[in-house]
């Protein structure tokens, strides 16, 4: 909760103390996402904390922008769901004026403008966005508080950030893994793979970050045209595809640990 | 005369106080120490104590271990549970450990719970909360069954049923609901195990298995791992690295095994007698 | 005045922040406390007993610091005890409170402890002491203190008067200290009492929900405003929090 605090210079007896009122928390939690050649994987885990309690098991931190984009917001809850509301707004205006939706560049370059005009009382959130690109193929834009950012193929954010990164940074990108003589490395991974990393990296996540478990809620964008590359087999997937001209959104939610 | 010291002073070595508060100062900050963000409880029953605990062992907000012991031993009819700092709590109990079985050798009759308290009460309170450890000590002695609560700067409460940890909350609100007195054996049990099950779920701190340590007047019963709610999934994919997937540079094979020649001169058998 | 200064606790320690009291009689006193230990706003101990044996007709009330006042305690039951075996007679209260002045005085930079001494001996009679926070020695024919004992000194001076028997102070103690449990929120559970005399040692016990009766307040809200509540209050089926999807 936020509330008012002794700054920790001065906070030595019998010198002056300094307080000043903190309208940040930090809520925990983990996201993460990985584009393919044809798809975009968006995840994260719906626990979401306060020191040492849950406030709740199911908060969603991953949401549906568009048919092609799909946002997920880690930090201060609070400041995430309110930058989400104002997002979502804005591609409303954009639909209205335009009679489209906005092309996932556009929504990087807008959310940077919106996370920077607030550069001085900065929304305490760790944005990562994920979808399809104009030219169809997979994309990731991940973003720090203020605005900057850049387009990754894999990205994780939140608690369990130093966790996870690195194992991605070794599935994916295979860093520090040699090439065996005749068998290169793979240029694009499978949907199917990239979900099993997903599922993966947070089973790990929760087993050694205590802020990360209760539930996972992964999205998966698929470009237009493309074939469900076996989604369908999963266990309670589910789709979300508002219009019917393209590219499709689906969610798979799998339960985690609870401890 | 000044002369160099060739062994160290018993008890705390405070020689690096002033260099550690200097780069504290400087903003290194000091190394952190393993807490066990904990669950602990204990409760009397019809012919007994039962002491719980959690098994997760935390470095902020990271798992440290995940099946740590939190139920101490101190003799064979009492035992201590330890919240706190994990270095601090291991040691503190060792001590107690050793110093009562040297107290039943030289009165040659079993300890009591209380002397153990007594110890464990006044050392804390001689290092005023630097010894971090939060106690829930239990037994059964002469006197009956006997449950603690020692602070870590050496306040005690002695109470039917207790928590301790940062789940004690979540431990508390099931024991004030659920304890009855005189409880047999098995509601007990069960009692416990549904307060340290409420810390490892509400509690971020605690986590993983409970353990439980039933002790009456002849016999004590360790439970380790007495529920286990949350192994681990299997695991999507396996994650076997091809032999040749980490980088080198030279190749250099030495032989390890050597080979001697002995010859024995003059052998003589050993003289025996 | 004995006010516990939160500021000189340390952090995390466990504090009775508390309403003692003890009182004296014609033929002995009577002591009495709250039973609240806190850790923060958490409630460590709901029935704690803060009314300490030092020795067969002295008891002490502590306050301040769970740990210091138990050390002390501890302490002068041990000397108490020593001094018995080596003068082969029971001690007086003020050979008690004296040594339990000591310590508080010659400590008082390390410790947060006020403390009321009482009890019946051979030569005085009975007598209580009061040692409030840095030390200090005073007899009192009553004394009250811990954080709830701010909100009854007004009571007291009022009510208290001289030449009281058994029943009526146990009476005074009992409604002090309610009074004080009701107003100090770190202060409240059951009250613990003794009674000492030549005779022996008394122990009282009033739960929590047997406490005397003292005007709480009425409602203040209109007839209007109550059901208007009562409706809100009677919906069974409330909407659960919304969740964005």
């Amino acid at each position: 909760m936020p509330d008012m605090v002794t700054l920790p210079h001065s906070s030595l007896s019998g010198k002056p103390q300094q307080r000043q009122f903190n309208p940040y928390s930090e809520n925990g939690g983990t996201i993460l996402a990985i584009s393919g050649a044809d798809f975009s994987v968006i995840a994260g885990d719906t626990r979401q904390s306060e020191g040492y309690s849950i406030q709740t098991r199911y908060a969603p931190k991953v949401f549906r922008l568009t048919d092609n984009a799909v946002l997920a917001v880690n930090g201060f809850a609070a400041d995430g769901n309110m930058f989400v509301k104002q997002v979502r707004q804005r591609l409303e205006w954009y639909r209205h004026a335009h009679a489209k939706d906005m092309p996932l560049r556009a929504i990087a370059r807008l959310i940077q403008t919106m996370l920077y005009a607030r550069r001085f009382f900065p929304y305490y959130v760790y944005n990562i966005l994920g979808g399809i690109e104009e030219d169809g193929s997979g994309a990731v834009y991940s973003f720090d508080p203020v605005g900057s950012y850049e387009r990754e193929s894999c990205r994780a954010a939140g608690a369990a950030q130093s966790l996870v990164q690195p194992f991605l940074d070794n599935q994916i990108y295979f860093k520090n893994q040699v090439p065996r003589p005749g068998h290169p490395h793979p240029q694009h991974l499978s949907l199917e793979t990239v979900i099993q990393l997903v599922i993966d990296s947070f089973t790990s996540a929760t087993e050694r970050h205590i802020e990360v478990g209760d539930g996972l809620e992964m999205f998966v964008v698929l470009a237009k045209g493309s074939p469900l590359h076996g989604l369908e087999n999963f266990d309670g997937v589910q789709e979300m595809t508002v219009t019917n001209e393209g590219e499709r959104i689906f969610v798979v939610r799998r339960n985690l640990k609870r401890d | 005369m000044l002369t160099a010291s060739v062994y160290s002073n018993p008890g705390f070595d405070f020689s690096n106080l002033t260099r550690n508060n200097f780069l504290s100062e400087k903003g290194l900050p000091l190394p952190k120490a393993t807490s066990t963000g904990t669950t602990i409880v204990g409760c009397v029953f019809e012919d007994g104590i039962i002491l719980g605990a959690d098994t997760r062992a935390t470095e902020g907000p990271i798992v440290a271990d995940k099946n740590c012991e939190k139920i101490h031993y101190i003799t064979e009819s009492i035992r201590c549970c330890g919240a706190g700092t994990a270095a601090d709590t291991e040691f503190v109990t060792n001590l107690i450990s050793s110093n009562m079985e040297m107290h039943a050798l030289t009165h040659g009759r079993k300890p009591r719970v209380v002397t153990a308290m007594t110890m464990l009460k006044q050392y804390l309170f001689r290092h005023q909360g630097h010894v971090g450890a939060a106690l829930v000590l239990g037994g059964v002695d002469a006197t009956g069954p006997n449950l603690f609560t020692i602070a870590p700067h050496g306040s005690t409460d002695k109470l039917p049923y207790v928590t301790m940890g940062s789940g004690s909350l979540a431990a508390m609100a099931v024991f004030e609901s659920n304890w009855q007195a005189n409880m047999s054996r098995a509601a007990a049990l069960q009692l416990v195990k549904d307060a340290i099950s409420a810390g490892i779920f509400n509690d971020l701190g605690s986590g993983s298995n409970v353990d439980a340590c039933i002790i009456t007047v002849n016999h004590t019963e360790m439970l380790r791992n007495v529920e286990m709610p949350n192994e681990r999934v299997q695991k999507e994919r396996t994650y076997v690295f091809p032999k040749g997937t980490t980088a080198w540079k030279k190749e250099d094979i030495k032989k390890l095994v050597l080979s001697e020649e002995v010859t024995p001169i003059g052998v003589e058998a050993m003289d025996t007698d | 005045m004995d006010h516990i200064d939160m500021h000189r606790l340390k952090q995390g320690e466990v504090n009775l922040g508390t309403s003692i009291m003890a009182v004296q009689f014609d033929g002995g006193v009577v002591i009495g406390a709250d039973s609240r230990t806190t850790t923060g706003s958490y409630i460590a101990n709901r029935v704690t007993d803060k009314l300490t044996f030092l020795h067969d007709r002295i008891y002490c009330c502590r306050s301040g610091s769970a740990a210091d006042t138990q050390a002390i305690a501890d302490f002068g039951h041990y000397y108490l005890q020593m001094q018995a075996q080596t003068l082969g007679s029971a001690p007086a209260v003020l050979t008690a409170a004296a040594i339990m002045e000591k310590m508080c005085y010659q400590n008082k930079d390390q410790l947060s402890a006020g403390i009321i001494v009482a009890g019946w001996d051979k030569k005085t009679g009975p007598s209580v002491y009061n040692i409030p926070l840095g030390g200090g020695l005073f007899r009192q024919p009553w004394a009250i203190g811990g954080s709830g004992s701010t909100y009854v000194y007004g009571y007291c001076d009022a009510t208290y008067q001289e030449g009281w028997g058994k029943d009526e102070t146990v009476n005074f103690v009992k409604n002090t200290l309610t009074l004080a449990m009701s107003r100090d929120g770190s202060s409240g559970g059951c009250i613990r009492m003794c009674v000492i005399t030549e005779d022996g040692v008394e122990r009282k016990f009033i739960p929590g929900n047997e406490l005397p009766k003292f005007w709480e307040g009425k409602e203040v809200l209109g007839e209007a405003t109550q059901k208007a509540l009562a409706a809100i209050s009677a919906v069974s089926d409330v909407a659960p929090m919304a969740v964005e999807v």
